[in-house]
Order: structure tokens, then sequence, then C-alpha cells
């Protein structure tokens, strides 16, 4: 027993206690140097009625929405080519890993350098072939679009290894089977691929989907929430109300709010997996 | 026939050759431009043949001591932060793959959700305290933050490596009189060595790379590459980008090269993680 005791003690000491003190955080008003006074909820109706937050809300939503699913569509499309057979599979499967090596920083540095609103290689052949540039460092669309393309390709090597196990899991028989019933290749993914890989799919969705909502650093060194707050994410948002305005209590009601987001995602997760063991279990 | 294979082969072909572009083209164009002339970095079209130079290595070792610093930090606290997450997670791991009481079956549960609780909501109150008991801008406050944010995959992912070392054998050590923690060091850790490795492919790259826990607690002691790196592309006004990017190359490399080396744990760490927890 006291062999589980170091994980407990780091556990409960830096996430478990914090958190919860964050929740009286979240009911006091207080900054640097004052004694914290009791507002009750006020705080959490400031933040909720806040344009800044409910923007940065909403840009979260936008990735989590979009650059999750495009992720999931790639990785099962590179999944399923994986599975079809490739020549030098060991040293694909390493290109395909290696984005998961790069730190947010330096993927910040490629990208920014790529998509170069004047000289970047990436804008130079869009412009070469006539097709509209990201101006990324004034138009926020832009900017959350070369946001939600970095997260795509920071976090692609994750979803790619979840799906591309599972596939590998999938008997070759019942392939065989499908062949021999007349299936075409469409129908086999149809009615084989897709639902043996739906546990998969879902552990992938929920782990990016939890993972996507806190996203901070790409943001922050991108664009830095601008132009005038407009590409903010509530993780940066909650960083400005806290360290840059010193608002403690708004910043731990953005805290738990981004906290019960989480675990109502992750109860989801929860749910699925005990579903998956019982029906394994049959 | 033939002609449907040819064709299939075809789109393969392409498919391949989009997706190593989409992989390795950003990391090839930061190491390339890296050695290439200040004056080429941004010629029209982008020149592919040029003449490495290592100036850019050289001004970065002459104007940003502090980069290498951060690297030395970087170092220290990743190698730090590793050791703990792998002590405490083999530890732990060894116990909830051999034992199962209700307690220990509920306080799995527990590790999974405490994985939920996003990193910068505990920065709020670690902030002040940590200030207050002056671990302000030191490797400790990081190495057990990074640490603390990896032992509960740690500890699942250890539990499904040694779930699958025959439990005879540690019977078999405990009649010739081991004890429980001779078992651990003497049986458990060798045979679970590919779950270490694992683990510790998770914590280095986290740790090496991580940036927003290192932004609030650091200020000049401690501060990793990251973080100077951030500070170059900060300097917006001058952005020197054949530093940058050699600086970029110099923190990529090592963990890259290991990520490469250690990629068939990685994929079993990935994958024992997302299915078992």
């Amino acid at each position: 027993m006291p062999l589980i005791a170091p994980v407990h003690v780091l556990i409960l000491s830096v996430i478990v206690i914090p958190s919860i003190f964050v929740i009286w955080l979240s009911v006091t008003k207080s900054s640097f140097g004052q004694a914290p006074t009791w507002v009750g909820l006020e705080n959490y109706l400031r933040v909720l009625s806040d344009p800044a937050f409910r923007s940065a809300l909403w840009n979260t939503i936008l990735i989590v929405v979009f650059a999750v699913h495009i992720e999931l569509a790639l990785g099962l499309g590179v999944a399923l080519l994986f599975a079809s057979g490739l020549p030098f599979r060991r040293f694909l499967m390493v290109a395909v890993l290696a984005p998961y090596a790069v730190s947010e920083v330096v993927a910040v540095v490629m990208w920014r350098f790529l998509f170069d609103p004047d000289a970047g290689p990436v804008t130079l052949a869009l412009q070469a072939v006539g097709l509209p540039i990201l101006d990324w460092s004034f138009e926020p669309t832009h900017a959350m679009l070369l946001i939600a393309l970095l997260t795509i390709w920071l976090h692609l090597p994750f979803t790619f290894i979840i799906l591309y196990a599972a596939r590998l899991a999938i008997p070759a028989d019942l392939y065989e089977a499908a062949r021999i019933d007349g299936a075409s290749a469409f129908q086999a993914f149809r009615r084989v691929t897709l639902p043996l890989l739906g546990p998969a799919i879902v552990v992938a969705l929920l782990f990016r989907y939890i993972f996507a909502f806190r996203i901070f650093s790409e943001v922050w060194l991108l664009t830095g929430g601008g132009p005038a707050r407009s590409t903010e994410v509530v993780a940066v948002y909650l960083y400005q109300e806290a360290f840059s305005y010193n608002a403690f209590g708004t910043a731990a009601a953005t805290a738990w709010i981004m906290v019960v987001a989480s675990l109502v995602l992750a109860a989801g997760y929860v749910f699925l997996l005990r579903r998956q063991v019982v029906s394994n279990a049959h | 026939m033939r002609t449907s294979r040819l064709l299939t082969g075809c789109g393969k072909a392409v498919a391949v050759f989009a997706l190593l572009v989409w992989s390795l083209l950003p990391i090839a164009f930061i190491v390339m431009s890296s050695l290439k002339p200040g004056r080429e970095i941004f010629a029209v079209p982008p020149s592919y043949v040029f003449t490495p130079t290592f100036e850019h290595y050289v001004s970065l070792w002459r104007r940003w001591p502090l980069f290498f610093d951060g690297l030395l930090n970087s170092t220290v606290v990743t190698m730090g932060a590793t050791v703990l997450a792998v002590i405490a997670s083999t530890c732990a791991g060894y116990v909830y793959s051999r034992n199962s009481t209700r307690f220990l079956n509920a306080s799995v549960l527990f590790l999974i959700v405490v994985r939920l609780i996003p990193p910068i909501v505990v920065t709020l109150p670690l902030f002040p305290i940590v200030n207050a008991i002056g671990l302000n801008d030191t490797h400790l406050v990081l190495m057990v933050l990074y640490a603390t944010f990896f032992v509960s995959l740690g500890t699942v992912l250890m539990k499904t490596f040694i779930d699958q070392i025959p439990r005879e054998l540690d019977e078999a050590a405990q009649i010739d009189g081991a004890g429980r923690l001779t078992v651990l060091r003497r049986v458990i850790v060798p045979l679970a060595t590919p779950g270490i490795l694992a683990v510790s492919v998770f914590v280095v790259v986290f740790a090496w790379n991580e940036f927003l826990f290192a932004f609030i607690f650091t200020a000049t002691r401690a501060k990793t590459a990251p973080l100077v790196i951030s500070e170059m592309i900060g300097s917006i006004d001058g952005v020197d980008w054949g530093i940058l990017f050699a600086a970029s190359t110099v923190q990529l490399a090592p963990v890259l090269l290991f990520v490469v080396l250690m990629n068939r744990y990685l994929v079993a760490g990935l994958t024992a993680g997302a299915t078992k927890g």
C-alpha cells in the first residue's frame, strides 16, 4: 500500500487540492495582497456575461468542432492507407509520428514562417496558383484557421495511432468473408471497418475534445489572442484575467467552467468505456 | 483489372507523397533554413540548393547565451521529471496490477478523472503558494508539476504492462524470501522495461517541450529552452529568422531523434493509454 502513496500524494497536493481551492477562489473577490471577500456566484455571472469570454468560448468551440473532426477524418484516412499495405511501412510510420516530437513553440515558428504574409513559402505558393492567402496577423478568421491547421498537424500522430491500432485488431477473416459475399471495398468499409472502429473513434474523439478545449500555447504564441482579443480561447482568457488583470475571482470561475466542461466530456468517456468493457465481457 | 490496380497504386503513391509533405516538410524547412545564408531564407522562389553555413548557429551562440542556459535547464527538468514520474508510476502500477480491492478500483477511476483537469486550472492557487514558499523559478517546481501531470497515465500504463508479467514469478521470488520491494526491483522492473520506456517517452517529450507551466512558474534562473525561443519570436520587430531557426533546430533535434528511436514504445504507450484508461 505505501507504494501507491507517491502517486496519490503528488496528485492530491498538485492537482486535486488546488482545484478544490479554485472553487473557493471562484466565489470570492481577491487580488494580490488583498483579503478575499465572499461574493457568491457573482464571478460566474460576470464571466458568462463578458463578451470577451463569449467570444473566447466560441473560438474554442470552433477549434474543438472543426480541428478535431478534420483531424479524425485525416487520421482515419492515414490509418486505412497504412492498413492497405505500404512499402517502407516502418519508415513511413516514423515520418507520420515525427510531429509528435515537435514543441508548440517550434511548431508556431514553423507555421508562422510557412504562412508569413509577405514571404512565407506557402503564401508564395498560394499566390503563384492564384489562391487567396492567409492574412492571419490581421484577419481573426484567418488566424483561427492557421491555429486549427497547427493543432491538427501537432496531434494527427495521436489520432492516427489510436485508429491504426484498432484497425489492425480487426481480423482479416471478416474482410475475406465480406469479399466472398460479394461486398465492394466501400461496402466492406461501411459494414466492417466503421462499426468495428467505433469504440476507438469515440476514444480518440473524446481525448481530442478534452485536449483541444484547453488549448493555450498555440494561440498564445501565434496571436497572443489578438488582434483586439478576437482570437482568444478560454485558456487564454483565463490567463489574461489572472495574470494580466489580477482578477483571480473571475479567472477561478473560468477555470471551473473549464473543469466542468471537461468532466462532462469525461463522464461520457467513462460511460462509453464501461459499456465497452461490458460488451467485451459478453 | 490490371488498370484498376495500377490506378490504386498511383492513388496510394500520391497519398503517401502528400502525407510525407504534410508531416516532414515543415520540419525540413526549419532545419534547411537554419543552414541557409541570411538573404536566402526568404528568397523567391525558395532555394533548395545552397552552400550550408553555420553562421546562424554562431550568432545564436554569441547573442543568446540565455538559450543555452535554457537547454541546460530543460535537460535538468526533463531528467528529474522523468525519474520521478517513472518511479512513482512503477510502484503504483505494481500495486494496482497485483491487488484488487474496492478502494483500489475506485482510485483507478479517480486517476482517470484527474487527467481531465486542465493544467492551467491549478496555476491559479499554485502560483501564489509557490511564490510564498520560495520555489518560484526553480527546477524543482517544474519537475514536480511535469511528473504529476503524467503519473496518472503512467500508473495506468505500468499496470497494463505489469499485468502481462505472470504472478507466478512474484510468488516464486516471495517463496525464496524476497520482500515486496525486492520483487519489484528484481522481478518486475527488468520485465516491465518496455512499459518504463513507454512512460519515459511521454514524460520526456512533454517536459522537454512544455510551455505553459514554464511560462508561469519561471522568471530567469530556471527558464527552459521553449520559453527562450518564445522570447525570440516575441521580439517581433527584429525577428532574426536565421537565429530563430537555429534555436528551433537545436531544441527539436534531440527530442525528434528520441521519438524516432523509441517509436515502438511510443506506439505501444499511446495504444495502451487510450484503450485502458
